[in-house]
């Protein structure tokens, strides 16, 4: 194939003869001015464009082309600062050029003459560049030939390139000497229009003040904006086509993306007048004292600004206006409109003003993706409110103990107790309504921001635990609404306040102690039978175990299997009593229930001193009990070898049915439902003829109950009003050693069964101050172990370790249970390298010794 | 080719006298020619959707329009075969194609 193409003739291209080549240059030259002049004046129809482009394309041919470039630089220069410059200067009025000394202020009458005249100005000036951009286009069009043999051709052409690669060859040859740096001749319009249009000096009436059609032309595209900030209606279009030639032109012939002069001369003098702008309108803002208003207003600004660079100006100057009236209006500003007295985030919370915050929020977080300010606002006001329940339950406390030692009737001694776990509900109640306040807030104004909701969180759990009594409260709510008699709520109802109080319980850093409490107020719904219903509390507990942790929960559920196991015993014990024969009538019906000493939290009545210790053990029993009590040892031991069962008369209750013989002769039937003390010494009195009496010594030595329970018995038998079974002598309300009892054979009720509550023995209760330092103090002692034992299971693992690691693992260990200050760690391992599980090594690590 | 405005074909015309009538996307393939037809320029040509190619003589115009119309047809295309160019015609279609922008 090659040798036959070889033989074919290649037809070699036409040669160019006839006029010498400076003839046919200034030929063609002529013949150029004339048409690029014909170009400017909208003539072009006449003109051929094939015709130029060959001419052109026959000067470069002839390697003229650095000459032909040259010329038509000049005479486009020359047309620019003549012609173009005329049109425009001479569109500018006086107006415009006064305009540029004065001060706003002034001109404020003259606004409408001045916007007039200046859309005259910048229409002319429009025109004037359209029609130039235009002809240089056209320019560029016909010398394409020229220009692409100058320049880059890449630059102004892309995407025709790969074909054109052969050519280049060809062309190195025939057109030599070309100077590819040299300016385009499209540049060198533009910069010549830039130079000689936009750069002429304007001589007004003064003639120390110059100026130049630029400065004029910022001037005056700024005033216009300035109108439509101050709401009038502009010409957008005009300023956006102006704007465009700013931005088509370049601060230098090599026309960089940054040297643009829009980006050079223009922005920075918008960027300038606008912070002025707004920093005046955020003072102002602010000065109306309306967090709302102000919100809107500046909301409303970011979307007019938004628009304006959209429309109007350059989309490059979009994020720099927003970070603008973001910086101005929102950063500086934002401190001082969260804390704004009487309107500002703390009344939109207070008033639920979700609108308000919801722009709050947006606007926070433009400036600030942690929304700082907004968070710090919350933050404070739910330590505030939270700061008020706290008070509010505190200082029901506090107003107790001076009743207390005022009046030591019974009656008030009852009351105060149960107005604090009236309190303590309250506590949680206001807390959980604050809680549901916050959290609406949250999800409506703050779109359900993490980072809010962490800040939010943060301080519940702070104001909650700076009320050292929070986890007795929660506990106490738990009580109030698991116990029987809350019929006014239903299991819904319920069930949704516990959920409500589990998350309480998140916030709660004690979890310890809240277990000891929890755990008392469970111990004594079971054993009274207070529980409204076993589901509730199972529900409860794994509603707990969910949250906290199995560890947590597994003490509670060992009380319940307790419970369980005792209704299995008692069951059995019946079917024993049955089996062995001694099922006769007048026997005592026993129901026993059978709890594991470390489990249960009955350590109550042992803590209350050493000598009522010794005391309770031994309560004398009457001859029924004690037989019954002792039948039921022998049947358990005999089940259980090597056990020992401690009988707890405070916990226990009893069903005795009463006779009374009424003056008239009558007998009078009453079921009492009475404590097992009660019991005991009502009892005494049966031994005991009509009319005769125990003095409370007699009843003492007798019973050898131990004497806060023999009192508070004995207050309840006599003194209570409707319930007063024994008279006493005198009739005074507290019990005195030389007081008398009878036993009342008087006595009314208007039911058969009576129930004697023990005073201050049967409900849960908030503690009085004594009771929780006692818990306070077994508290930490139960921490302390807690403590030793997470430190020797971390240094058993590690081996060695430096102080400060060892704290702050011991602090991840136990932060589920409870928060532990530094101190009291630091003395745990004090103590224990005293009893040498640790030992202290050079440079503060300590090493596990085992 | 008698309208302008609306002329979806245009007629481009060799030194020698011959013409060929092209519609008006594929005429613009040459860039010079794109150009040389852009209504807003408004030139001569524009105006009576008739190009004078002085430069160039029939047979190589032949050549040029037909590199045109397979050029257009191709526009989208990948694997497109190549065409066939008469070697004795191949240095003055350079030329040409310098001249046309193409």
């Amino acid at each position: 194939m090659a040798a036959m193409r070889a033989r074919q003739k290649i037809r070699a291209p036409r040669q160019r003869t006839g006029v010498t080549e400076q003839e046919a240059f200034e030929d063609a030259w002529s013949m150029i001015s004339t048409s690029l002049t014909e170009i400017h004046t909208k003539n072009s129809s006449t003109i051929s464009f094939e015709n130029l482009y060959r001419k052109a394309y026959a000067v470069i041919l002839g390697g003229r082309a650095e000459e032909l470039a040259a010329r038509v630089r000049n005479h486009e220069e020359t047309w620019v600062s003549g012609s173009l410059k005329k049109t425009v200067t001479d569109s500018i009025s006086k107006f415009l050029l006064l305009a540029h000394d004065q001060s706003a202020h002034e001109l404020k009458d003259q606004s409408t003459e001045r916007q007039a005249a200046g859309e005259k100005f910048l229409n002319a000036l429009k025109t004037t560049w359209e029609d130039h951009h235009l002809c240089m286009c056209m320019i560029t069009d016909v010398l394409l030939y020229m220009v692409r043999n100058l320049g880059d051709p890449s630059a102004y052409f892309p995407g025709s390139g790969a074909d054109r690669n052969i050519l280049t060859f060809l062309r190195q040859d025939r057109i030599t000497a070309i100077d590819r740096r040299k300016p385009t001749i499209y540049a060198v319009a533009m910069a010549a229009f830039r130079d000689k249009v936009l750069g002429a000096d304007l001589h007004t009436e003064n003639e120390e003040v110059k100026t130049t059609v630029m400065e004029v032309f910022k001037s005056t595209v700024l005033f216009m904006i300035r109108l439509e900030r101050e709401g009038q209606l502009i010409e957008r279009n005009l300023i956006k086509h102006c704007i465009t030639m700013l931005e088509n032109l370049y601060q230098s012939t090599t026309e960089e993306e940054g040297s643009k002069l829009y980006l050079t001369d223009f922005e920075p003098a918008f960027l300038q007048a606008s912070q002025d702008f707004y920093t005046a309108e955020g003072e102002r803002l602010l000065e109306t004292g309306d967090a709302v208003f102000f919100c809107r207003a500046v909301s409303q600004r970011i979307w007019e600004e938004q628009e304006r660079a959209r429309t109007t100006l350059s989309k490059l100057t979009e994020p720099k206006i927003l970070g603008l009236i973001d910086d101005v209006l929102i950063r500086q500003n934002i401190d001082q409109l969260v804390q704004l007295r009487g309107a500002g985030v703390k009344h939109m919370i207070d008033n639920a003003q979700i609108e308000g915050l919801q722009i709050i929020y947006t606007l926070n977080t433009r400036v600030d993706k942690k929304k700082t300010a907004l968070c710090k606002a919350l933050t404070e006001r739910i330590v505030e409110l939270g700061r008020e329940i706290n008070t509010s339950s505190i200082l029901g406390s506090t107003s107790k103990p001076d009743d207390d030692t005022q009046k030591k009737n019974e009656k008030t001694k009852e009351k105060p107790a149960n107005q604090q776990t009236a309190l303590a509900v309250k506590w949680v109640n206001d807390t959980l309504a604050l809680k549901r306040q916050f959290d609406t807030i949250w999800k409506d104004a703050f779109f359900s921001d993490l980072i809010i909701e962490v800040a939010i969180m943060g301080s519940f759990a702070d104001f909650i635990n700076m009320n050292s009594r929070s986890s007795e409260y929660l506990s106490l709510f738990f009580d109030d609404n698991l116990k029987k008699g809350n019929k006014a709520k239903t299991d819904i109802e319920i069930d949704a306040l516990l959920e409500h109080g589990i998350v309480l319980l998140r916030f709660v850093k004690s979890k310890d102690l809240f277990e000891t409490y929890y755990k008392r107020h469970l111990a004594r719904r079971l054993l009274m039978k207070r529980s409204a219903s076993v589901d509730m509390e199972r529900n409860m507990i794994s509603k707990m175990k969910v949250e906290v942790g199995n560890q947590f929960t597994q003490r509670i559920e060992a009380m319940f299997k307790d419970i369980t196991i005792s209704e299995d015993l008692t069951r059995g014990y019946r079917e024993y009593i049955v089996n062995t024969g001694g099922a006769d009538a007048n026997r005592i019906d026993l129901e026993m229930t059978v709890l594991t000493n470390t489990i249960w939290p009955l350590g109550e009545s042992k803590l209350s001193g050493a000598e009522d210790d010794a005391g309770y053990r031994n309560c004398v029993y009457p001859r029924e009990i004690e037989s019954l009590k002792q039948s039921y040892e022998k049947f358990y031991l005999d089940k259980h070898s090597g056990r020992k069962l401690t009988w707890l008369a405070t916990l226990g209750t009893a069903d005795i049915r009463a006779n009374f013989k009424r003056s008239s002769g009558k007998v009078q039937r009453y079921e009492l439902n009475v404590s097992t003390y009660a019991l005991v010494i009502l009892l005494l009195f049966n031994d005991l003829e009509d009319g005769e009496s125990l003095t409370y010594q007699d009843i003492e030595n007798r019973t050898r109950i131990p004497k806060n329970d023999l009192i508070r018995n004995l207050q309840s038998l006599a003194v209570a009003p409707k319930t007063r079974i024994l008279r006493k002598e005198p009739m005074t309300k507290d019990v005195k050693p030389t007081d008398k009892f009878f036993f009342n054979n008087e006595f009314q009720s208007q039911f058969v069964k009576v129930r004697i509550g023990v005073v201050s023995g049967g409900a849960n209760k908030a503690e009085n101050t004594e009771q929780r330092q006692e818990t306070d103090q077994k508290m930490s002692e139960e921490r302390f172990g807690t403590i030793d034992s997470a430190i020797v299971r971390i240094m058993k693992q590690r081996r060695q370790l430096s102080h400060n690691q060892l704290i702050s693992e011991v602090l991840a260990q136990l932060s589920a249970r409870f928060v532990p200050d530094v101190d009291m760690i630091k003395k745990r391992i004090e103590s224990l390298m005293d009893r040498e599980y640790l030992e202290r090594l050079p440079g503060a690590i300590y090493a596990y010794l085992a | 080719m008698d309208s302008s405005k609306d002329s979806t074909f245009v007629s481009l015309v060799s030194c020698d006298g011959f013409e060929y009538i092209l519609p008006y996307e594929t005429a613009c393939v040459s860039g010079t020619i794109r150009r040389m037809l852009d209504p807003t320029s408004n030139f001569a040509e524009s105006r009576s959707g008739r190009c004078v190619l002085e430069e160039i003589d029939g047979v190589v115009l032949e050549q040029v329009c037909k590199y045109l119309v397979y050029n257009y047809r191709a526009k989208n295309m990948t694997n497109v075969p190549d065409m066939d160019v008469p070697a004795e015609l191949c240095l003055e279609l350079v030329m040409a194609a310098d001249y046309l922008d193409v």
